[in-house]
């Protein structure tokens, strides 16, 4: 079943409820996440975008407030639920990676890709080579640099069908070059299954031309 | 989903495992052998003497000289017995009833014929085993089972047979044989014949035992109505070794009939057993607590590579898999390590049991045993590394 949208309301991180909020297009609103639409949401740091996707994910519930996948309610899911979600439906690239760093670059990917058999190795060694680290395919993400552990992560999100992709800062250690095409694949990807994107930055945004521009 | 396993197989610890099946092996192999030894050895001391449990004791009054020159009789008066009733080592009390009549029983054996005197005593039925209907009496039946003691068969066969020209009787030659039994009124009045088989032999009762609906019948038949009172009583005792037992008896001149001995081994090897199986649940209590410790370290260790396999998308299932198949492997083989050993205790202490005449019982006793605790570990187990990746789902 596919995911058209993702609804909103009143959500705030409870962490903030003693506290005043400044104008937020995403905090204390009603907001929708379409299919096929990609949004940036753009922070200072401090301002809970991980919190928001991490909320989406199902990793966290610390809030106030209703998230709804379509009309189903997220707090009513129960583990089993969340997890095929997160197989099917939602793609996740969180800002601290989660990569394994005793595994190497190929075999965090494939740890993904053997839980979906989504993606073929032609197709894995393709995105390792244009975003070039294939070189690097065979050493341990842990002695890599963040920006090349980005591009891991970013290979590995990619491995799964997805009706929406979140990406947290997905950037952030990216030089202007591999921005481009990272977003270049990432876009055809969404493009392809008709998927939405929500990226946050705080202030190196993944490199995608038709943003709608929220602010947290 | 070798990656999946190598991954949070990660800080596994060799030492602690291997610490699991080594005292899980040694609780459950007590517990085995324990249980083992206990069914292997139960026929030495219960069913040597199958028709009365070996928690009953015979009493009596002790015999003196004013029981045979004076007045005072050995019978045992109702509020003597209801004292020996409200004693907290005493479970039930039965009364001997005796013949109220005389019994003449007569054998007719290869043209030999031999008749004597004989008596008859009876206890409740429900302090004699013996396979239902065979311990049966009713006015139709001509014939009435009778159980005698071991010792008068060993009487007959080694102190008189010889002397008077007889022949010697096994166990079961004695059973086919049917004796005539004439019972007279004590004036001679009235008269009944009956058939009487013998059913059993007994080590335990020094009496001639017919059942209590054929005593119950003949001493109103033939009995001149007087009632007597009972000389014997059958007490079912909660706790054969009790001290508080053997005191009561010596202070009111009473005296056990027949083999108590039997009754204390049975208590001491109960007692004995049951030590030596505590021992053993304790130890296997504790090795599960090793297990339950060591998966829990294993997993809080490895705890942020759970929560982000499941952030990947991994069922709990598959996630818990690895744990799983350590806590099953591990238990697995310390069942079959305790099985194993006892087998092999047991081919040693087989041969002086059977040495000992003991009718040994099935092999798989104890190790049914030993599988229902291996499961219930397992599931334990099992069910807390489950919970564990529940745990580590959302931090």
């Amino acid at each position: 079943m596919k995911i058209e949208t993702i609804h909103l309301s009143g959500m705030l991180p409870k962490v903030f409820l003693s506290e005043s909020i400044p104008d937020s297009d995403v905090w204390r609103s009603e907001l929708t996440f379409e299919r096929g639409k990609f949004y940036l949401v753009e922070a200072a740091s401090g301002g809970g975008k991980s919190s928001l996707c991490s909320y989406i994910f199902g990793a966290r519930i610390d809030y106030d407030g209703t998230l709804r996948f379509g009309t189903v309610d997220a707090s009513t899911l129960g583990m089993d639920q969340w997890q095929e979600l997160r197989r099917r439906n939602i793609a996740y690239l969180p800002q601290e990676l989660s990569l394994f760093p005793e595994l190497t670059a190929l075999q965090n990917i494939k740890l993904k890709n053997s839980l979906t058999g989504w993606k073929t190795d032609a197709e894995i060694e393709e995105w390792l080579r244009m975003l070039g680290i294939e070189a690097r395919r065979d050493y341990p993400v842990g002695k890599m640099s963040i920006g090349q552990q980005q591009r891991v992560g970013i290979i590995r999100a990619l491995c799964q069908p997805f009706d929406f992709m979140l990406l947290d800062e997905p950037v952030s250690h990216l030089d202007g070059g591999n921005n481009r095409i990272a977003a270049s694949i990432i876009v055809e990807e969404a493009r392809r299954q008709g998927a939405g994107i929500i990226s946050t930055s705080v202030g190196n945004p993944l490199l995608i031309d038709e943003y709608i521009k929220l602010k947290l | 989903m070798r990656l999946v396993s190598r991954l949070l197989r990660k800080n596994t610890s060799p030492a602690r495992v291997i610490g699991f099946v080594l005292s899980n092996f040694i609780g459950l192999a007590i517990i085995t052998g324990g249980l083992q030894f206990f069914q292997d050895s139960k026929s030495l001391w219960s069913s040597d003497d199958s028709f009365v449990k070996t928690d009953f004791l015979v009493i009596n009054k002790k015999v003196t000289s004013s029981n045979t020159w004076g007045d005072s009789d050995t019978g045992f008066s109702q509020e003597e017995i209801a004292d020996i009733k409200g004693q907290p080592w005493v479970r039930d009390v039965g009364e001997f009833a005796a013949t109220d009549y005389r019994v003449w029983a007569s054998v007719a054996q290869g043209g030999k014929g031999m008749s004597t005197m004989l008596f008859f005593e009876s206890i409740p039925d429900a302090f004699v085993d013996v396979a239902g209907s065979d311990w049966h009496f009713s006015p139709e039946d001509d014939v009435v089972p009778v159980i005698i003691s071991k010792d008068y068969l060993t009487l007959y066969n080694f102190g008189f047979a010889g002397s008077a020209g007889l022949p010697q009787m096994s166990e079961s030659i004695m059973s086919g044989i049917p004796l005539q039994l004439t019972l007279t009124s004590d004036d001679g009045s009235r008269c009944e014949r009956r058939i009487g088989r013998v059913v059993g032999f007994s080590n335990r009762l020094n009496t001639i035992l017919v059942p209590q609906s054929f005593m119950d019948w003949s001493n109103r038949l033939l009995g001149n109505g007087a009632s007597r009172k009972a000389s014997r009583l059958i007490v079912d005792v909660s706790s054969p070794g009790d001290v508080a037992i053997t005191d009561y008896l010596d202070s009111h001149g009473l005296e056990v009939a027949g083999d108590k001995s039997n009754s204390s081994a049975s208590f001491l090897l109960k007692l004995v057993i049951g030590i030596v199986l505590a021992v053993g649940c304790v130890i296997t209590v504790l090795s599960f607590f090793i297990l339950l410790l060591s998966m829990s370290l294993l997993m809080e260790k490895n705890r942020d590579k759970l929560h982000s396999l499941l952030m990947l998308g991994f069922p709990s299932s598959e996630v818990a898999a690895p744990y799983i198949r350590i806590v099953v492997i591990s238990s697995l083989a310390a069942f079959v390590l305790a099985v194993a050993g006892c087998s092999m205790l047991r081919i040693y202490y087989l041969k002086a049991l059977q040495g000992l005449g003991a009718d040994v019982g099935g092999w798989w006793f104890g190790p049914s045993a030993a599988l229902v605790i291996t499961f219930i570990v397992m599931a334990f187990n099992v069910v807390s590394v489950k919970r564990k990746v529940r745990g580590a789902w959302r931090l």
